[in-house]
């Protein structure tokens, strides 16, 4: 009797075997699904109000903005929106809501709607929600006429189109069920995907919503999967296998080997994405500018541009990357000249180095740890001691944040890239005085600076040439007082199937794919 | 026995709250801002203070700990930094892929191992004893993520027999969908009669289960055969002997029964370190299970999802432990009068 059961056992588990292993040859008839891999975590925040991390990707297919962006043509196209006016002031600024929109509850989308989305965001304060603060006053004009009161002439034209905190979305889903109803995993946007299912925090899948307002006439996708796979070469090899669509953040060795491969498509873009080095202006010798720009003399650009990012970067010009409107191409750029460095040292009262310093930057990034040990070596030719430290997030920004500028480290290496379409991003947030340490990690402190950032800031909703004059005077300063080191802007390389179709790269929002315009093609 | 049963109980309720002191504390005083993880990257000053206050993460760490037992004894397991989602939500969703692996992965383990240690040890030094022993010492000693990408290697990369890594195909479940009950993705397409979702997810779950096989198949074979050894010595497998039995029905009835002891401990307790451990694999095989989400946890420092995890697998241990001591006492009566 025993030794019968023992047999069923044995037999029913090799049947399975060969019956699973003829379950994966390929099958067919499979609706059109598109899939995403990524290597970070899907979803971190399910509320569009809070949204300020990677499902940004997936959200921009569930929800939509007034307005987007086309970096392009430097314009911007209408989307929830159908058209804007705006006062010769730049301080009101009126939207025409598109009519016959569905939101996947059922409702439909007013000017009420937009109002309500939009206070909301402001209200709960989190995430990105101060892209909203030269907002004063928001009116509802009529059903689908809706305007906005600024309390200075703020861009709000960029500000509507930001793929952070500007979605719109129902706001009688959530008072029917609750505040927390989005956290708990649920959606209510107009975009034409809605939410299918999800599996923690590293699968999404989004079916198409049959009352999309643009219609489903055209090819695209029915499904679209987002996944997190954090292994890169799991990601190549899925890119590869064709079962990935669209593969993020590889190694640059992996974008290399798959080059290659007939079945896979490397597209390059240029990024509003750079690498910085910020110095800390607050702690000697780092103090003096001299020695800061004799350190900026003493970086190796070709090579990292070269041999670490094998020409998927440019040496940056200053703070604001190449293709961000605001960008000042006549600035200077320091270039490696070891004779000028140890001049400017001599200058500074170090004839022969002879201090120490320390770099901080964010463990497990191999380019940044590879630039910090390029540079460690290139600042050694200067009797200049480089101590690099690879730090998780948090305990690296406590560090820049500890209460002595003397305890915080000397360079500060980062990634920046913009919250919307503006350079102020970069030249508020990395620079601006601080009355308490945020990413001010330069600690640079100048008036005048802050004076024509601001006064920028404040026209360029109603005069943007002007703007970008003012903008362009203080990365002036920025660049010659050498506040930090520029390494590069970026590019951002993706791996996509070569039957994926229809996928265009917009910087202004880093990472989305708007599946809706993409389908699948002949190879 | 069932005195027994219930100070055994007792006892693993306070290894519980030394644990959950233990690890709530290490978990704390590690270097890690819970309060700038919640908010993301990118956060202002005030969002961070306000998150601080709205995590309780203002209040002294005892304080902390205290109100984090409340919430559990309540059945709140409170909520992941990373996912913020509830912990027992977030495990709801990945031990389901979990087990299904371990169990999978156990069964291969005893079915193979069992036999192989018997076999062992009944033809001891000859040819197949020999072979069976450099093999379960192999298995033993491989590291297991080295074993899965040689896996990979061989079964995907060359010969395209399996799967390379996950559950089920994307394709296959967005064409399939399926109605969930357990969350296996193999048990419930078994019951719902869904075999293509089935056959795939078989396909998928073979590599990472042989993987997860090893170690424990090493283990198993090897304990078999040494009290295997020990009871084939015995007196009575001689008067056995005398009396005429075949050497199978000695072997398999009677010295099997007497020797199993050892090995249904080591099963026990393989399989409920394996509910941890299996994070080298699942990473390798990106395979969306327990340990996976406990892995992120611990380099987010994801405090109410470590302690999850671990108070899970805490239980898990406590109750495999105790599950043994019956089974022994069942399997043997001298235990039970002791």
């Amino acid at each position: 009797m025993k030794r019968g059961v023992v047999r069923v056992v044995i037999a029913t588990l090799i049947l399975a075997l060969v019956v699973g292993v003829t379950g994966c040859a390929e099958s067919g008839n499979t609706p059109p699904v598109a899939v995403y891999v990524s290597a970070n975590q899907v979803v971190v925040f399910w509320d569009p109000s809070d949204s300020f991390s990677n499902e940004i990707i997936m959200m921009n297919n569930v929800y939509e903005t007034l307005l987007r962006y086309d970096p392009e043509a430097n314009k911007l196209t209408p989307v929830l929106a159908t058209g804007y006016k705006t006062s010769d002031d730049g301080l009101t600024w009126t939207f025409d809501i598109r009519k016959g929109v569905k939101f996947h509850t059922g409702n439909e989308l007013t000017a009420d709607a937009v109002k309500a989305s939009i206070e909301r965001t402001i209200k709960r304060g989190n995430g990105a929600s101060f892209i909203w603060a030269p907002v004063k006053d928001i009116k509802v004009l009529d059903p689908y006429k809706i305007e906005f009161d600024l309390s200075y002439a703020a861009p709000l034209d960029l500000i509507v189109a930001s793929g952070y905190g500007a979605h719109i979305f129902d706001p009688k889903a959530v008072q029917q069920n609750g505040e927390d109803w989005f956290s708990q995993g649920h959606e209510a946007g107009t975009g034409p995907y809605q939410l299918d299912s999800f599996k923690g925090k590293e699968e999404v899948v989004l079916k198409k919503f049959d009352q999309y307002w643009g219609g489903w006439k055209g090819k695209h996708f029915d499904k679209v999967v987002f996944q997190e796979v954090s292994e890169a070469a799991t990601r190549a090899q899925m890119v590869q296998a064709g079962q990935a669509d669209f593969v993020d953040n590889l190694p640059i060795e992996q974008i290399e080997r798959l080059k290659s491969d007939p079945k896979v498509t490397i597209t390059q873009v240029p990024s509003y994405q750079n690498l910085l080095g910020l110095f800390n202006t607050k702690k000697p010798p780092l103090d003096n500018k001299l020695v800061r720009q004799a350190l900026s003399y003493a970086v190796p650009y070709d090579q990292i541009i070269q041999d670490i990012m094998k020409g998927y970067a440019t040496q940056a010009k200053g703070p604001v990357p190449k293709g961000l409107w605001g960008h000042d191409d006549s600035l200077p750029q320091y270039k490696l000249d070891l004779d000028k460095a140890k001049d400017l040292l001599k200058q500074a009262g170090y004839p022969n180095g002879g201090f120490k310093l320390l770099l901080t930057y964010a463990s497990g990034d191999e380019i940044e740890r590879q630039i910090a040990e390029l540079t460690k070596a290139s600042f050694a030719k200067l009797n200049v001691n480089l101590e690099i430290r690879g730090m998780p997030w948090e305990p690296q920004w406590d560090l820049g944040k500890a209460t002595k500028p003397k305890d915080r480290q000397d360079i500060f290496v980062m990634y920046w890239w913009p919250d919307y379409t503006t350079p102020y991003s970069f030249l508020y947030n990395m620079f601006h005085s601080e009355d308490k340490v945020n990413f001010n990690l330069a600690y640079y402190n100048n008036a005048d600076y802050d004076k024509l950032i601001d006064d920028g800031q404040k026209i360029s909703g109603a005069n943007r040439q002007k703007a970008v004059d003012l903008f362009g005077q203080a990365q002036k300063m920025l660049v010659d007082d050498a506040a930090s080191l520029y390494f590069f802007d970026q590019m951002y390389v993706r791996a996509i199937r070569s039957d994926f179709q229809g996928y265009k790269d917009n910087p202004s929002y880093p990472h989305v794919v708007f599946f809706y315009d993409t389908h699948r093609g002949s190879k | 026995m069932r005195t027994y049963i219930i100070r055994r109980l007792l006892l693993g309720v306070l290894v519980l709250l030394g644990l959950t002191l233990l690890t709530f504390f290490i978990a704390r005083v590690v270097p890690s801002d819970p309060a700038a993880r919640w908010v993301g990257p990118r956060a202002t000053l005030d969002q961070i203070a306000r998150a601080r206050v709205q995590l309780g993460l203002d209040k002294p760490i005892y304080v902390q700990y205290l109100r984090y037992m409340a919430d559990l004894v309540h059945g709140n397991w409170g909520t992941s930094i990373v996912t913020h989602q509830p912990v027992l939500r977030d495990i709801k969703i990945y031990l389901p892929a979990s087990l299904e692996l371990i169990i999978s992965g156990m069964i291969l383990a005893v079915v193979i191992g069992i036999p192989l240690g018997v076999v062992s040890a009944a033809h001891k030094d000859r040819a197949i004893d020999h072979l069976s022993r450099a093999f379960s010492i192999g298995a033993v000693s491989l590291p297991t993520f080295w074993v899965a990408m040689i896996l990979q290697l061989v079964f995907f990369g060359y010969l395209r027999l399996f799967p390379l890594s996950g559950e089920l195909d994307p394709a296959i479940k967005l064409a399939y969908p399926m109605h969930q009950i357990t969350g296996s993705y193999l048990f419930d397409s078994l019951i719902t009669g869904n075999w293509v979702v089935f056959t795939n997810a078989f396909s998928h779950l073979i590599l990472p289960a042989v993987t997860l096989a090893a170690y424990p198949l090493g283990l198993i074979t090897r304990m078999t055969r040494s009290s295997m050894l020990e009871v084939l010595n015995e007196d009575y497998v001689r008067v056995a002997r005398a009396y005429g039995m075949t050497e199978r029905r000695i072997t398999y009835l009677y010295a099997l029964k007497n020797a199993i002891g050892p090995t249904v401990t080591v099963i026990a307790l393989t399989t409920a370190y394996s509910l941890a451990g299996t994070f080298l694999i699942e990473a390798v095989f990106n395979w969306p299970g327990l340990g996976h989400y406990a892995a992120d946890a611990v380099l987010a420092a994801d405090y109410p999802a470590i302690m999850g995890v671990t108070i899970l697998v805490a239980i898990f241990y406590i109750a495999m432990n105790l599950a043994v001591d019956i089974v022994q006492a069942i399997l043997d009566p001298r235990i039970k009068a002791a």
